[in-house]
C-alpha cells in the first residue's frame, strides 16, 4: 500500500483536478440535510459532516433507474438506454459505506450480473475520508472494522490535523495519485503513526457494541420465537431503515406509459410495507409487521451470509438514527443473542 | 412534572381488567435522549413505563395499526380495548378518528397525561450531540434539567420544545378515562405566526422554496405511516390501476405526493408533528398542514379534533360558506 | 417566430348542469376558445383534488370544475362539498406557489349557454397570460 499525505491547503486543488476529470460526488448541504451530490467546484464539499442522511449507495443503485424504453403498443420497440461510461468519484465516502458497496457488489455480480450497478461501480474511484467523530450510534467496530480502515476504498484521507493522511489501496487509486503527484508528498513515519493515532482515538468513541457471535445460527433456531412480537409490536412498518440502509438493495420494476413512449423503471423498495410482499391472489406470505421486521433482521443476519459469507451490515447506524420508534438493530440482535430457543 | 408512580399504577389497573388486550406507553430507549414505544401486556409490564419531556411520540397511531388477519371459521374477533397513554395532541388525534368511525369510544382505554410541553428530538441532539450514557431528563419551573453522566444542564424551555408545543391549545387530554395528575389550561394561542413570512412571498419564492423541499423526498412514506390519521386501508399512492402517482422518484410525483398527502388530512390534521419528526430527509412538513388549518380555521371555523359528535369538515357544508373564488 | 401559446385547459363539467350547459353553448353556435377539453363527471362532488394535481402533471395548463348552482344539485349536496374542497386546494396550491387562478370553479346551469361560453373566454385569456404550467410537469424522461 503506497503512503503519501497531502497537505490541506492542496485539498481543494486535488478535487478540482478531478472534478476536471470526472464526475465528482461530495458531501453538500442541502437544507441542512448532508447528502451526496454531484459537485462543480471544491467550496460546495461540507467536510463538517458525521456522515450522509441517504447512503452514497444512490449514486450506483439509484433510487429511480430507467432500464430500457419502449414504444408501445402491436407495433411496439424496445430501445436500450445508453450507459453512463464516464469516469467517477465519490469523494468523502466513509470506511463503512465503502464496505457496503463491497456488499453490494456480491448482488449484483452474482447468478446475474447487474449492467446497471457495475458499469457505473467500474467507473467509479472511492475517495474515502476516515470518520474522526463517530456518532452516537455507529457500530462499525462490532464487525472489528475501523473507521479508518482503508480496505473497501480506492484511496483513504485521514485528517491528521493540518494535513491528510493518504493510503492508496488499488490500481484505480495509484493512477490517480499517479496523474496529480504534485500535490502529494510522501509519508514519514511520524504520519504513519499520528494515523495510527487519530484511529484509536475514533475507535474509542465508539461505545455501542453488537454480539454477533455465533448470530447466524442462533437464528435458524429462533425464527418461531414469540421475541419477534415484541421486537415488531412498536414499528410503524414505514421502510425508513431500508431506504436509508446502505446495504438494502430490494427494488420494484414498473413500466411507466404515455400514449407513444414509455420506459421500465426500477424503483427502490422496501421489505417493511405490506404491498412488497403482496401477491397477484391476494394472499401475502408476510401478512403481519412481525414477519416483516424479523424479515430484515433475517435477511441482514442469516440469509446474508449464508449466501455470500458476510453480514449485511456494516454498523453505520441510520437505521437506529432515523427510526421513528427507536427499533434498535444492535439491541434486537444482541437480545436475539439471548433468547432461549 | 408527571408522577410516573401514578402512571404505573393506572397502567397496571387497565391491564389488569379482562376486556383490555394491552396498553402502550413510553419508555427508556436504547441510547442517548432516545424514548421508546413500549407494550404492557401483563401487569409487571407497567413497571418500565416512564414519562418525561422526551416522550414527543403520538401513540394513538397503534389502534389503527392493528394486524386484523382474516378468522378462520368458527374464530371470533378479539373485541379487546387497547390501553393508550396520550398527551393532550394525541387525545385529539383518537377524538379524531372516532369523529370519523375509525374506532368506537370503547375500543380504546385512554390514560391521559397532562402536558406542559415535550422535547424536540432534533433540537437536544443539536445541543448534545456525541456519545453518552446514564441520561435524564426532567421538567422543572419552566426549565428542562438534562442530566448526563451525573452532570446537569438547566436549559431554558424554550431552546428545547418542539415547534408543536409552542401555541399549543390543547395541553391537556381532551378525552380521558384516567387522568394523571391536574387538568392543566393553556394560556397559549396558535397565531400561526411560523408561516406568516412564507405566506407573504411571491409566488415566484413561494415555489423555489417549496421545489427545494420537495426535490429532496425519498418517498419512504414515514410521514404516512407515523400519521395516527393516514389510516386507509389501501394509500392511494399504493394504487396500482389507477396509478395516480408514479413510483418514481422526481419534483413532479414527489410534488403531488406531499400537496395530496397534505390535502387528505385537510379537517382532520390535529397538528401533532409526527410526520415532520419521522421525515429522514427534514422536510418541513408541518408547514403545509398549518397552513391548511389556519385556511380552515378562518374560512369555516372549524378545529379538527376536539368534539367527537361533529361531522368531518369535508363531509359537511353551510349554504353560506365562502365562495368568492367561483365564476 | 414564436408561436402563440395555446393552453390546455381540463374541464370537469359535471353531467346535469355544466355540461348541459357547455352543449347549449354548442347548439346556440356561441363561439369560445377552443383550448378547454370537456371530462363529463356525473356530479362536480365527484372531482378528487387527485384528478385536478394529475391533470397538472399530465399537460393541463388549466382546471376548470363545473357544477350546478348552490341549491341545484342533481345530489342534492354534491357541489357544496366540491365547493369546500376546492376553497382549501386553491389557497393549498397558492401556499406552494402555484398560480390560483390555475384552478377555477364556475357555477353554469343547464340552460346558461352564454355564461359558460363567457367563463371559458375568461378563463382561457387567464391562463394564457400565466404561461404554460411549469412547475411539476411530469417530464416523462426515462
Amino acid at each position: 500500500m503506497d503512503k503519501y499525505v497531502l497537505p490541506k491547503d492542496n485539498l481543494s486543488k486535488f478535487v478540482s483536478e478531478m472534478i476536471g476529470k470526472y464526475k465528482v460526488f461530495a458531501p453538500v448541504n442541502d437544507n441542512n440535510v448532508t447528502l451526496f451530490k454531484q459537485i462543480k467546484n471544491p467550496k460546495e464539499i461540507n467536510l463538517e459532516f458525521t456522515n450522509s442522511k441517504v447512503p452514497p449507495k444512490n449514486l450506483l443503485f439509484c433510487q429511480t433507474e430507467t432500464l430500457f424504453k419502449f414504444t408501445p403498443g402491436t407495433k411496439g420497440k424496445i430501445h436500450p438506454v445508453d450507459f453512463d461510461n464516464g469516469g467517477r468519484t465519490v469523494f468523502g465516502i466513509r470506511p463503512c459505506d465503502a464496505k457496503s458497496l463491497a456488499i453490494l457488489d456480491r448482488v449484483f455480480k452474482g447468478d446475474f450480473e447487474d449492467p446497471y450497478y457495475l458499469t457505473k461501480r467500474k467507473n467509479t474511484i472511492l475517495v474515502g475520508l476516515s470518520c474522526t467523530q463517530p456518532c452516537l450510534n455507529c457500530f462499525c467496530t462490532s464487525f472489528n472494522d475501523s473507521p479508518a480502515s482503508p480496505e473497501f476504498v480506492d484511496i483513504l484521507l485521514t485528517d491528521i490535523g493540518d494535513k491528510y493522511f493518504v493510503e492508496v489501496n488499488s490500481d484505480k487509486g495509484k493512477q490517480l495519485v499517479k496523474t496529480m503527484n504534485k500535490l502529494f508528498k510522501s509519508a514519514t513515519e511520524a504520519d504513519g503513526k499520528k494515523k495510527k493515532e487519530v484511529e484509536k482515538k475514533a475507535k474509542d468513541i465508539i461505545t455501542r457494541f453488537q454480539k454477533i457471535d455465533g448470530i447466524t445460527e442462533k437464528l435458524d433456531k429462533i425464527f418461531e420465537n414469540p421475541f419477534w412480537e415484541t421486537v415488531a409490536n412498536k414499528c410503524l412498518g414505514c421502510g425508513t431503515c431500508t431506504y436509508l440502509c446502505p446495504t438494502c438493495h430490494c427494488f420494484d420494476i414498473q413500466d411507466e406509459t404515455t400514449m407513444t413512449d414509455g420506459g421500465r423503471v426500477r424503483i427502490w423498495d422496501t421489505c417493511m410495507i405490506s404491498e412488497y410482499t403482496l401477491q397477484a391472489s391476494g394472499y401475502n406470505p408476510r401478512p403481519a409487521r412481525m414477519n416483516r421486521v424479523r424479515n430484515r433482521v433475517y435477511h441482514k443476519y442469516n440469509y446474508y451470509p449464508k449466501n455470500f459469507e458476510v453480514i449485511a451490515c456494516v454498523g453505520c447506524g441510520r437505521c437506529i438514527d432515523s427510526c421513528p420508534v427507536n427499533i434498535d438493530i444492535i439491541d434486537v440482535v444482541t437480545r436475539a443473542g439471548e433468547v432461549k430457543p | 412534572m408527571v408522577d410516573e408512580k401514578q402512571l404505573r399504577d393506572a397502567v397496571k389497573k387497565t391491564i389488569s381488567r379482562d376486556d383490555v388486550k394491552y396498553v402502550v406507553g413510553y419508555e427508556k430507549g436504547t441510547s442517548g435522549f432516545l424514548v421508546s414505544p413500549t407494550f404492557a401486556f401483563t401487569p409487571g409490564d407497567a413497571d418500565k413505563f416512564i414519562f418525561s419531556p422526551l416522550c414527543v411520540n403520538n401513540l394513538a397511531v397503534y389502534p389503527m395499526l392493528e394486524d386484523k388477519p382474516p378468522l378462520r371459521k368458527g374464530e371470533e374477533p378479539d373485541t379487546r380495548k387497547i390501553g393508550l397513554v396520550v398527551k393532550g395532541c394525541d387525545s385529539r388525534a383518537i377524538v379524531q378518528i372516532i369523529q370519523e368511525k375509525g374506532l368506537k369510544r370503547e375500543d380504546v382505554v385512554i390514560i391521559g397525561i397532562p402536558c406542559t410541553g415535550v422535547i424536540d428530538p432534533k433540537k437536544i441532539k443539536e445541543k448534545f450531540p456525541g456519545q453518552m450514557k446514564n441520561v435524564d431528563v426532567k421538567e422543572e419551573n419552566e426549565k428542562f434539567v438534562i442530566t448526563i453522566d451525573g452532570k446537569i444542564h438547566k436549559i431554558s424551555k424554550d431552546e428545547l420544545l418542539a415547534e408543536k408545543c409552542k401555541h399549543c391549545e390543547y395541553p391537556a387530554p381532551v378525552l380521558y378515562d384516567i387522568l394523571i395528575g391536574k387538568e392543566i389550561k393553556s394560556t397559549k394561542k396558535e397565531d400561526y405566526k411560523e408561516i406568516e413570512p412564507l405566506e407573504k412571498k411571491s409566488l415566484e419564492d413561494k415555489w423555489d422554496y417549496w421545489e427545494k423541499q420537495f426535490e429532496r423526498c425519498i418517498r419512504c412514506y414515514a410521514c404516512r405511516d407515523a400519521c395516527p390519521l393516514c389510516y386507509c386501508k389501501e394509500c392511494m399512492v399504493d394504487l396500482l390501476d389507477p396509478q395516480w402517482i408514479r413510483r418514481s422518484v422526481n419534483l413532479s410525483e414527489n410534488t403531488a405526493w406531499n400537496l395530496l398527502r397534505a390535502f387528505h388530512l385537510a379537517g382532520r390534521c390535529i397538528g401533532c408533528g409526527e410526520c415532520e419528526r419521522v421525515c429522514p430527509m427534514d422536510l418541513p412538513l408541518m408547514k403545509l398542514n398549518k397552513k391548511i388549518e389556519k385556511d380552515i380555521k378562518e374560512m369555516y371555523d372549524y378545529t379538527s379534533g376536539i368534539d367527537a359528535e361533529e361531522k368531518p369538515l369535508l363531509a359537511m357544508f353551510k349554504p353560506d360558506d365562502p365562495e368568492e373564488f367561483i365564476l | 417566430m414564436k408561436e402563440k401559446f395555446e393552453p390546455n385547459i381540463i374541464g370537469f363539467l359535471c353531467n346535469w348542469c355544466s355540461y348541459a350547459g357547455a352543449d347549449l353553448a354548442g347548439t346556440s353556435r356561441i363561439q369560445y376558445p377552443p383550448n378547454l377539453k370537456a371530462i363529463r363527471v356525473m356530479c362536480s362532488g365527484r372531482v378528487n383534488p387527485i384528478f385536478v394535481i394529475n391533470a397538472l402533471q399530465q399537460g393541463a395548463d388549466g382546471v376548470l370544475i363545473g357544477g350546478c348552482h348552490p341549491g341545484d344539485c342533481h345530489y342534492e349536496r354534491g357541489n357544496y362539498l366540491a365547493r369546500r374542497r376546492m376553497a382549501v386546494l386553491k389557497k393549498l396550491l397558492e401556499y406552494t406557489g402555484i398560480d390560483p387562478r390555475r384552478v377555477r370553479m364556475t357555477w353554469v346551469s343547464a340552460s346558461e349557454g352564454k355564461k359558460f361560453a363567457e367563463v371559458v373566454k375568461e378563463v382561457t385569456e387567464d391562463i394564457r397570460e400565466l404561461g404554460p404550467m411549469q412547475h411539476f410537469r411530469r417530464e416523462n424522461k426515462w
